[in-house]
């Protein structure tokens, strides 16, 4: 019984840390592509402003 | 694990510091001196001279070119790394307790102290890097006062412009360092003074550390609190550990109360936490006083940890550490 009850209790713990080992990594990917997508604009700013450098001269 | 002691300061450590590639330390110290090291061999490449005071904090650019320091001799200093020449020298009313550098080494950040009817105050510099480095604006970029209590820490986030503080009252906040306005602030981040700051790689997250027995993962663009590790003893420093998702913390009560408290506080010990569970994975000993600094090489393959007993300590990590899981096979990411 206590051996059945132990395991219950690994098996509770083993859930718990699945989940939140599910939550940080769902968190980490929202930043991650965020970040992304942030420094993909930036990279287009750069890009359009030097283009239009050009022009001018 | 095999720790190399580095012998070469005479007091207590204040900050220290690895470069991007990992193979330097940098170390600041009440002593009035700066060292760098070899991080695989504990050689001390050189030290840096000039300082008549405290230095309390030391950061170096991505490329290992230039180093900044901030000291209790009221200066921010610009040095070369390589050959440990100084090549700027700002000077302020109060001294000078935080330095940081920006993602690509072209500008700081740095706090001076409130004192003697000065309030505190943040700059932003521009670094000039071409020619030699002795070429610099006297005259910040950026100046304003924080408003409400004291910031003690602060970074560049990603967001242009944007710097995460910590405070004297235990709060963290984002400041538009352009305008000065407080963006963003968690009054309650802590319970009392935020003693350390340290980002994840891509400065998405960050880790703090404070007296109120804490160290808390922060999202750097909204504030809110995403692990919260509470330990027994005032903390003084908190890194991420590359590769590996476990947190190191380091403090430990001041000399004066050891006597009067458990010996358990007496002890100075780096613990390791898992980041994501808030559980505490091990410690290790070694240091005579509180840790005041600790640093994570950026590959993940050692740690060092500054004393207030005037040592430095560097731990390789064995193989054995590379292959344990002790939590099977879990994916985490960094």
């Amino acid at each position: 019984e206590d051996a059945a009850e132990e395991s219950n209790v690994s098996a509770e713990l083993i859930a718990l840390r699945k989940r939140l080992v599910d939550e940080w990594n769902a968190w980490r990917v929202v930043r991650r592509r965020e970040l992304a997508d942030e420094r993909g604009h930036k990279n287009d700013r750069r890009n359009s402003s030097s283009e239009e450098k050009e022009e001018i001269e | 694990m095999r720790p190399i002691l580095l012998q070469g300061h005479e007091r207590s450590l204040t900050q220290i510091k690895f470069n991007a590639e990992g193979d330097l330390l940098f170390s600041c110290s009440k002593d009035h001196v700066i060292n760098v090291w070899f991080t695989h061999n504990g050689e001390r490449l050189g030290t840096y001279n000039g300082n008549n005071g405290t230095v309390w904090t030391v950061d170096v650019d991505p490329e290992s070119r230039f180093m900044m320091s901030g000291a209790a001799d009221n200066t921010l200093r610009l040095w070369s790394v390589q050959t440990g020449k100084n090549l700027f020298t700002w000077e302020f009313p109060t001294a000078v307790k935080r330095v940081a550098f920006n993602d690509d080494g072209t500008q700081v950040v740095c706090i001076t102290e409130q004192r003697m009817g000065h309030q505190c105050a943040i700059r932003v510099f521009q670094i000039n890097r071409d020619g030699d480095g002795t070429d610099q604006s006297t005259d910040p970029l950026y100046f304003f006062n924080p408003i409400g209590s004291k910031a003690t820490v602060c970074a560049f986030t990603n967001v242009p412009n944007v710097i995460f503080t910590g405070h004297e009252s235990g709060k963290v906040a984002l400041f538009n360092v352009k305008s000065g306005e407080e963006v963003n602030n968690n009054e309650r981040a802590h319970g009392e003074v935020v003693t350390d700051l340290q980002l994840s790689k891509d400065r998405t997250y960050c880790i703090t550390s404070s007296k109120d027995k804490s160290a808390r993962i922060h999202d750097t663009k909204t504030l809110q609190v995403i692990k919260t590790f509470s330990t027994e003893t005032p903390l003084n420093s908190a890194s991420f550990m590359p590769n590996r998702p476990y947190v190191l913390l380091g403090g430990g009560q001041e000399a004066m109360k050891v006597t009067t408290t458990s010996l358990r506080q007496g002890k100075f010990e780096t613990r390791f936490w898992h980041k994501v569970f808030e559980e505490e994975i091990g410690r290790v000993k070694g240091h005579f006083g509180p840790i005041n600094t600790i640093a994570v090489h950026p590959a993940g393959t050692c740690y060092a940890s500054g004393g207030e007993d005037g040592f430095v300590r560097v731990h390789h990590f064995d193989d054995s550490y590379f292959k344990a899981k002790p939590y099977g096979d879990l994916d985490i990411d960094d």
